[in-house]
């Protein structure tokens, strides 16, 4: 009964508690669930977990005699059933390729425990599986290393998401999510989400700004294309205007509950989020495209990782091929990073690949860099600004 | 001889004296300690405490919702001894399992079952409007009312305990003597009871206040991310931001702000006495 066990412990631990939680962390989190509900395979799920309570156990052993060549390296995620999942998709086929064994470590990539690794110069992760926001604050600490783009090829993602020490995984979108029941009509767009006599009722807004200033940016009336460089000032009276409709969440869970209290009817949520809630309320609460923020998970290497610069490299190049990203998608719901497996996504779940071309159109790529610019004020970044900012403003 | 078994009675606590070292009073130098040298050496950490507007609000906010919360739960935890005190026994024990009950439950059922009775339509919601009270849902969630709410109903054991067993303590004799010699019963509680339950009381608010400091699961729920106290601000400093000077500036000016309650207190009255000590 150990899964169950590990299961209910990142349900309880990381789900519930009311900490500001990561996209992937979120993922796991999702795929936990569908599984419960029977919506993937259980008994290759089983299979497999039986088979990852044993693996590091077995490679205790066997690294005894076999250590010369079995080199290891360990990827970190969120647990649960991306533990199997990252092991199908991109686990094994790094594993056959090149002989280094791939374990996979569910216990959070969290940016303190990189940090504190780093710094102790204890590193035992090769690869953790973060976010955006958490690259850059990682990044302005130096403890990550550059992405070496001669291995990872950054044609195979979008060019948005090719950070100097981090690069994208997979896409997910923030998108504008409502309660069809709830509303007269279905809202177009993030200025009818600020429209409180139009479409009277509760909103939901990340407890972070990642996601949340390029919503207000276009609230304020400015364009896709000129959401960027963003106007911190203009996003906070956006806030006011709402925020005492306003509830924030922190984690995806939170999100999806204050929906189903009935507390919001409205909200910029992550896509497998509101994809959850179209399921649950048979398509009452239902998300658009239109303007959806789409942003990246992150693969970061901690510097001095064990297993060497290179081999983390060649693991995340590796991880680019198409076909194990969407095995991955199929799972875990977050959108392959590779352009080139938007065709490969089938048809019926075409719909929830924010990817996807017809999808994509409608969306806007997020900006990374213009959070890594200096703001101008003392020595803060436009990211850590705008946390403040943004806690300043729904905290006051 | 009597020298020798006092370095008995020393040895007995090393072992627990060690583990305090070493498990806590190391770490709690680190902290200090990185909040004076992170990102660099100097004071700046708590420079910003004086200076930036967030922390102030934050403080503020901590204080407010600590002080109210405070005021509330030793006022009905002291009721609720009070009647603790004078029940037959077997009321007592019941009302003893009741208290004891919600400490058992996890910190985050009970912030949740909150949520389930104070959101729109939930329960208290809707029994108001089933009256005929109100027209529309009452905003009681995800603001500061729902956080001191859960604040009080979580604090509601550590303000009885202690009042009530001071309150045991006080022999009934003294206020059916105030009230043989002429006292209404307002005056014999107020002269004779009340000031004989002091110690009890303190014990409480002391308790209580402390423990609000550091309050983080409760308010992060019930206060929808818009009542933010200063260890949620601490976690995302430390987990999220990565400014661990800031971080263990925070936690540090929490502790001195302990210390500090403890100090104003021990002007006023014995804490020794307080705390049993004496």
């Amino acid at each position: 009964m150990k899964p169950r066990k590990d299961l209910s412990k990142t349900l309880y631990e990381k789900d519930l508690y009311p900490d500001e939680q990561t996209f992937a962390e979120d993922c796991a989190l999702i795929a936990a669930e569908r599984l419960r509900r029977g919506e993937i395979d259980r008994r290759s799920f089983v299979k497999a977990l039986g088979l990852l309570g044993l693996a590091p156990v077995a490679l205790k052993f066997a690294s005894g005699s076999a250590a010369a060549q079995a080199k290891e390296l360990v990827v970190v995620n969120w647990g649960g059933p991306a533990m199997e999942a990252y092991a199908n998709a991109w686990g094994a086929p790094f594993e056959k390729a090149s002989g280094t064994k791939v374990i996979i470590d569910g216990t959070g990539p969290l940016a303190s425990k990189i940090k504190a690794m780093v710094e102790a110069k204890a590193v035992t992760w090769d690869v953790c599986d973060t976010g955006t926001g958490t690259t850059l604050v990682l990044a302005k600490q130096d403890v990550l290393e550059d992405i070496d783009y001669t291995i990872v090829d950054k044609t195979k993602m979008a060019p948005e998401f090719a950070y100097q020490q981090g690069c994208a995984n997979y896409m997910f979108s923030f998108v504008l999510t409502y309660n069809k029941a709830k509303l007269a009509s279905a809202p177009t767009g993030w200025k009818d989400f600020w429209d409180l006599k139009k479409f009277p009722g509760g909103r939901t807004l990340r407890k972070q700004p990642n996601g949340m200033l390029e919503a207000c940016m276009m609230a304020a009336g400015r364009s896709q294309k000129d959401i960027y460089p963003i106007d911190l000032n203009l996003a906070m009276s956006k806030l006011k205007e709402i925020k005492e409709s306003v509830v924030a969440w922190g984690s995806g869970s939170q999100s999806q509950e204050v929906f189903r209290t009935g507390e919001v009817v409205m909200g910029n949520i992550w896509h497998t989020r509101a994809n959850l809630l179209r399921r649950d309320t048979q398509g009452e609460i239902v998300w658009s495209w239109q303007d959806g923020i789409v942003t990246a998970g992150m693969w970061n290497v901690p510097k001095g990782n064990p297993a060497g610069k290179e081999t983390a490299m060649k693991f995340i190049a590796s991880a680019q091929d198409p076909a194990s990203q969407i095995e991955l998608f199929k799972v875990m719901g977050n959108g392959p990073a590779n352009p080139a497996a938007a065709s490969m996504v089938p048809a019926d779940m075409r719909d929830i690949d924010p990817g996807q071309p017809e999808n994509m159109k409608l969306q806007v790529l997020q900006s990374g860099y213009w959070y890594e610019e200096p703001s101008g004020k003392g020595k803060l970044t436009n990211d850590e600004l705008s946390r403040e900012m943004w806690l300043d403003t729904l905290s006051s | 001889m009597l020298a020798s078994q006092r370095h008995t009675y020393w040895l007995l606590i090393v072992p627990a004296v060690l583990l305090m070292l070493v498990f806590y009073i190391y770490p709690l130098i680190q902290v200090l300690w990185i909040s004076v040298t992170e990102p660099y050496f100097g004071l700046q950490n708590y420079e910003a405490l004086l200076s930036r507007p967030l922390l102030h609000r934050i403080w503020l906010t901590t204080l407010r919702i600590c002080a109210i919360t405070t005021i509330i739960t030793v006022t009905l935890g002291y009721l609720v001894a009070y009647a603790m005190a004078r029940v037959g026994e077997r009321q007592r024990t019941t009302m003893m399992f009741c208290i004891l009950l919600t400490f058992w439950l996890s910190v985050l059922i009970r912030a949740f079952a909150w949520v389930m009775l104070l959101r729109n339509g939930g329960l208290i919601n809707s029994a108001l409007m089933g009256l005929g009270i109100i027209d529309g849902d009452l905003p009681l969630l995800r603001n500061e009312f729902a956080v001191i709410v859960g604040m009080v109903h979580f604090m509601m054991p550590l303000a009885v305990l202690p009042i009530y067993s001071n309150m045991s303590g006080i022999d009934g004799r003294y206020v059916s003597a105030a009230r043989g010699l002429g006292a209404s019963p307002w005056e014999a509680f107020w002269h004779i009871h009340l000031p004989l339950s002091k110690p009890g009381l303190i014990a409480a608010t002391i308790l209580v206040f402390v423990f609000s400091l550091g309050f983080f699961i409760t308010p992060a729920i019930l206060g929808g991310g818009k009542v933010v106290m200063i260890s949620e601000y601490i976690q995302v400093s430390f987990e999220e931001t990565l400014r661990w000077g800031q971080a263990t500036m925070l936690a540090s000016s929490l502790l001195f702000a302990v210390l500090l309650t403890l100090a104003l207190v021990a002007r006023f009255v014995d804490l020794k006495k307080v705390f049993g000590a004496r």
